[in-house]
């Protein structure tokens, strides 16, 4: 009787009521939460409780808005919070014009691609995307060796280079601001970049594994593999400190990141916190470690443009 | 705005993308399941999987159509079983967190192969009332297994339908057989690893209570009439009543006949034909054994040597 021949455990036949996930007409628990893993979600853009100081949110946004004066800004806190004003009147010191971008979770990379492609269209900079389409090369060998199979990502990196190729003035395929500018709004292009950053900055979090895995542990209860399958990679999942220090150093950008919260220093000498992300690589090598030129306002939940004076 | 990308893109490239999938799924086929596109439609495919080793869906061949979104892969496919499985509603789009009824758990890094393994994985699971989802009984399933090798089913275009065939035929020829299905207990069911068990194997598997015939007649009535399938659903009908025998008869080789005996369409009768035939040899020995006797008596008789004989005793 003991010995009979191997054969899976019966699944329970029937028996409805002894069923232990009763789960109405969705998906049985199991299933979903085989995929969905991490299950500690950030909070989604701009649902969190310092409602009034978020952007609006709304699909009427483009992905990424037109440049608007800072003072824009300020009216929109008119009524708002002392603290806030003030440190927008701060920020008005150093910069002038913000642009805002769509609260949808990529805003992060979205405020990042169409920054840093405007800057290689305004500097015309050869090195940079020399050094750039570099450190592509490595991320996509990240990806590689981490079991990636090459189809699933290289149509976006190859978009990403494509944009990057057609801000380099000169040739037939060259385009100017009002292009870059449809084409980070163009649903097609700005997805398939954001997704391109996605990629990268999960590959670096996975490749450096050791490094970012108590951050991780600290934001939620998951590994570093679930929480670049949960957090990284889908489309619409909000970026974090984590995230952003894996894009800017796997592709070796700076990026500083102004914050417009409510914090104040008690000693009534309010100012408005950064945090610059340095790339790791560039910082030991000295002279590349430059100054931040992205920057970004972050409010919580969300990211825009911050364009200084 | 989408017309710049177009012009810049040089077409869409979800169809680049899917082009791609379809050159892997070619340069690295499955055992376990093949996909293609149609010719006149690369967004739409057709597809079949192998059921799961060691489950009740073992040897059987589950087709269905996949539909890719015209932002693939940004969202998800979605998937529709056109074969009966017992486990999935036929052409009703499957409910996993991987297919499209779930699309916040896509990922681009997804492809439809990895969907497909899901798919195959997800089949012995429990559907715990999953949209889409059935939760037949085992030997339902079985049954089903069996009768998904006789024929592709019929679905769509006449494109579509060839597709459908071709696939089917290249699943065939690769696709192990259906193993036999044993009852063990009311509403355990056990599989063996092979069509061709002996009959120890099968006496040892059903010692316990048989299930009442209910069950296994229903698997006999559509019963797909290719031989080796045939085969193994004997087997298994010869097991249980087997299994009734050792275990709650004391005298089988007399009782089990007239019991078996009014079910004439039962292939029961014809298996146990062997050991009424043994009796009959046995007492026909018996019988020829007693007359060689009595004929040499008489004729030791005859010959004047009984007088010896009587003198003797």
């Amino acid at each position: 009787m003991g010995d009979v021949p191997a054969a899976p455990a019966p699944p329970v036949e029937g028996g409805d009521e002894s069923n232990p996930n009763p789960s109405g007409g969705g998906c049985s628990d199991f299933v979903s939460v085989e995929l969905s893993m991490g299950g500690d979600r950030y909070h989604s853009c701009c649902g969190d409780a310092d409602l009034d100081i978020c952007a609006p949110e709304g699909p009427k946004l483009p992905y990424v808005g037109d440049k608007e004066h800072l003072s824009t800004l300020a009216a929109e806190f008119q009524s708002g919070s002392p603290i806030l004003q003030e440190k927008i009147k701060l920020l008005g010191e150093q910069y002038d014009a913000l642009r805002r971008t769509r609260g949808d979770g990529n805003c992060f990379y979205r405020s990042f691609m169409f920054s840093y492609l405007e800057h290689i269209l305004e500097t015309q900079d050869k090195a940079e995307v020399e050094r750039i389409l570099k450190k592509i090369e490595q991320c996509k060998k990240t990806l590689q060796d981490l079991g990636y199979i090459e189809f699933t990502f290289e149509d976006f990196f190859s978009i990403f280079i494509d944009q990057l190729e057609s801000v380099l003035q000169g040739q037939e395929t060259s385009i100017g601001p009002e292009e870059l500018l449809e084409r980070t709004r163009d649903q097609m292009v700005s997805d398939y970049v954001v997704m391109f950053f996605r990629f990268v900055t999960s590959g670096e979090i996975q490749r450096r594994a050791e490094f970012f895995e108590p951050f991780i542990s600290g934001l939620t209860n998951s590994t570093v593999v679930q929480f670049c399958k949960a957090s990284v990679e889908p489309m619409g999942e909000e970026s974090d400190h984590v995230h952003i220090i894996a894009l800017s150093d796997a592709l070796g950008v700076p990026i500083r990141v102004m914050y417009l919260d409510r914090s104040s220093c008690d000693a009534g000498n309010l100012s408005v916190n950064h945090h610059d992300f340095i790339p790791e690589a560039n910082s030991s090598e000295g002279a590349a470690a430059e100054k931040p030129y992205i920057t970004l306002l972050y409010r919580p939940g969300h990211y825009d443009i911050l364009y200084p004076k | 705005m989408t017309t710049t990308a177009a012009k810049y893109n040089r077409g869409n490239p979800a169809v680049k993308r899917i082009l791609q999938e379809v050159k892997e799924m070619q340069s690295n086929p499955s055992p376990d399941f093949m996909a293609l596109p149609l010719e006149e439609d690369i967004f739409e495919w057709q597809f079949a999987i192998l059921g799961p080793r060691d489950s009740e869906f073992e040897g059987g061949i589950y087709h269905g159509r996949i539909q890719l979104p015209s932002d693939y892969p940004f969202k998800p496919p979605s998937f529709m079983l056109l074969t009966p499985s017992g486990r999935f509603e036929v052409q009703k789009k499957i409910c996993l967190s991987i297919s499209n009824y779930h699309p916040e758990h896509w990922q681009p890094s997804w492809s439809v192969r990895t969907a497909l393994v899901a798919l195959i994985a997800f089949m012995p699971t429990n559907p715990g009332g999953a949209l889409g989802s059935l939760d037949y009984k085992k030997e339902d399933r079985w049954a089903l297994a069996i009768k998904s090798r006789e024929a592709p089913p019929k679905f769509g275009s006449p494109e579509r339908q060839k597709v459908i065939d071709e696939i089917h035929e290249q699943m065939l020829s690769k696709a192990p057989p259906v193993p036999q299905l044993l009852t063990n207990g009311a509403n355990e069911t056990n599989l063996l690893p092979t069509s061709d068990a002996s009959d120890e194997q099968a006496n040892k598997a059903v010692e316990g209570e048989s299930t009442s015939g209910s069950s296994s007649g229903s698997v006999n009535n559509d019963l797909p009439k290719p031989g080796s399938e045939l085969e193994v659903v004997q087997n298994i009908v010869e097991a249980r009543t087997e299994g009734v025998t050792n275990h709650s008869m004391a005298n089988p080789s007399r009782e089990s006949i007239p019991r078996l005996a009014p079910t004439p369409q039962n292939p029961i009768v014809a298996m146990q034909k062997p050991k009424h035939d043994r009796l009959l040899t046995l007492a026909a020995f018996g019988l020829s054994l007693a007359i060689m006797a009595l004929v040499i008596k008489k004729f030791l008789k005859i010959n004047g040597l009984a007088g010896f004989i009587e003198s003797e005793f």
